[in-house]
């Protein structure tokens, strides 16, 4: 159902979302991002264990669409501006990870109405992995 | 009064938060009951003196005051009521600056340096505190802080406990609504960097939580 | 260590290069939408997403990210240890990328520069890219930051 600009406010919790990341996801996922670049401290958990890594990582990029998935996902009918993210600690896997957002800020802006977000990928002790800030534009009213 | 010791605003390289943003946010906080009356942006790496954050500070009922987090031999310092002087003295950009200069320079410049998030490991105070030089200096160090990860509080607590250190409180937000999730409570009103090193020095201060804060 | 004591060639700060275009294959948007969970139809299915009233299978929001790996990018003489990590990455969005779309992409350094965290003295260099559409038009920005040990 679509998502109006008028639904929501500053304070207003985004509803999580789970995911479970598998081995086989991250291996997909790097046959179209590496196009067949090999064995990775992404793919490979002995390759990370000796780059120092407690093993196998989700790649940056593909947190990144995680998350470009859930804001899009919540935005029904809107579009997803911006999205800045720092990567703060590895994301291992395979692991459950849950999405979390809180809106920040709204503001009408060259006729866009603008809804700022944070947000966070957190693993199961809420641990905050991978934290982003979004620009989402949603639709108004009609 | 309720001060966020430790906050990042987008004049440091790895945040991604406005003043503005940060002053809208403790307006959705004050909402909810929470009190947060002041807030230090501590940029890293550098005292942050082209910002006039003064008009946002009046519009939105919050005091903004200036600071620093600076990168030395042994681990991340606050540094309160930084002048002119002390900027002179050294290169704030430097990540390995003299801790024990720093805080010597400090005190005699009118402003005071203390050890940021202790417990944060691999890079806290707490790795150094027994095996460093001198650091009889020390006597306040950031108890409380927001970007703490699991178990790096508990050993700033114990360190706190173990040396008879005051303990400030900081969120260390780099995001919106990360401002004010941990404060310090001064029984003093504080109106500028120089209060908030006098009411350092007077000791009388706590870290809190936000939670700690609600009155509903 | 300071930022100024960095060792690497400043004179490629905010040169632009040219990255080579990337074209959007139909297939490459179905498979990372299946390896990343996706359900909507849009990004999987054509049918579905010209029913929506898109004129072709549409790229996920944060697609363009995933060709920088593709860039030759040039050595900028870093002289700091090993590791990268990345350690951040800015994407904004101008208009929507579809499939069949042909990407052309130009890359510049931004920034270097040296801080300390939990790993010890760290230097992070950003670059910064812009993608153009086969329109002409600005399709998107991506900021990406990498973390070396020093």
């Amino acid at each position: 159902m679509t998502r109006y600009y008028d639904q929501v406010d500053m304070g207003d919790e985004l509803a999580s979302v789970e995911k479970e990341v598998s081995d086989q996801m991250v291996l997909d996922f790097c046959d179209v991002w590496s196009s067949g670049g090999g064995a990775s401290r992404f793919t490979d958990h002995e390759i990370a264990k000796k780059e120092g890594l407690p093993g196998a990582i989700v790649p940056g990029i593909m947190s990144m669409n995680y998350m470009a998935q859930f804001l899009a996902g919540w935005a029904d009918g809107g579009q997803l501006k911006k999205l800045d993210v720092v990567f703060r600690q590895p994301v291992q896997h395979p692991q459950t990870i849950s999405f979390v957002g809180v809106i920040t800020d709204k503001n009408q802006v060259a006729g866009e109405n603008q809804v700022e977000c944070d947000v966070y990928i957190q693993n199961a002790y809420g641990d905050r992995l991978v934290g982003g800030k979004a620009t989402v534009v949603l639709p108004g009213r009609k | 009064m309720y001060v966020d010791m430790h906050c990042h605003s987008v004049s440091s390289d790895d945040s991604r938060a406005t003043v503005e943003q940060y002053l809208k946010w403790i307006q959705v906080l004050r909402k909810r009951g929470q009190q947060v009356d002041a807030i230090v942006l501590t940029e890293h790496r550098k005292f942050d003196a082209e910002h006039d954050y003064s008009a946002l500070s009046s519009q939105y009922g919050v005091v903004v005051l200036k600071g620093s987090e600076l990168d030395t031999r042994y681990g991340h310092f606050l540094v309160y009521g930084a002048n002119q002087r002390l900027q002179r003295s050294f290169d704030f950009t430097d990540t390995k600056l003299d801790s024990v200069a720093l805080m010597q320079e400090a005190k005699e410049c009118g402003a005071i340096a203390i050890p940021a998030h202790p417990g944060r490991f691999g890079i806290g105070f707490c790795e150094y505190v027994d095996k460093g030089p001198d650091f009889s200096d020390v006597g306040i160090v950031e108890l409380l802080n927001g970007g703490s990860r699991r178990g790096e509080n508990e050993r700033a607590e114990e360190l706190v406990g173990k040396k008879s250190f005051l303990g400030t409180g900081g969120s260390d937000a780099h995001f919106v609504s990360a401002i004010g999730t941990c404060l310090t409570e001064f029984p003093q009103n504080i109106r500028n960097e120089q209060e908030l090193v006098e009411a350092l020095l007077a000791k009388e201060f706590r870290a809190v939580r936000l939670e700690e804060t609600n009155h509903h | 260590m300071t930022t100024q004591e960095l060792e690497f060639d400043r004179s490629q700060l905010g040169v632009e290069y040219d990255a080579g275009s990337f074209p959007v294959k139909a297939e490459s948007i179905i498979k990372c939408c299946r390896a990343l969970g996706e359900s909507n139809p849009i990004y999987l299915d054509e049918k579905a997403a010209r029913a929506a009233g898109h004129p072709g299978l549409v790229a996920p929001p944060a697609f363009c990210g995933i060709f920088v790996r593709g860039f030759g990018r040039p050595d900028i003489k870093l002289k700091a240890g090993g590791g990268g990590m990345h350690a951040g990455e800015v994407i904004e969005n101008h208009v929507p990328v579809y499939a069949g779309d042909v990407l052309s992409a130009k890359t510049s350094l931004k920034d270097v520069y040296a801080k300390t965290g939990r790993t010890g003295t760290m230097v992070f260099v950003v670059w910064e890219t812009s993608f153009t559409n086969q329109r002409g038009q600005k399709v998107a920005d991506v900021q990406e930051s990498f973390m070396r040990r020093a």
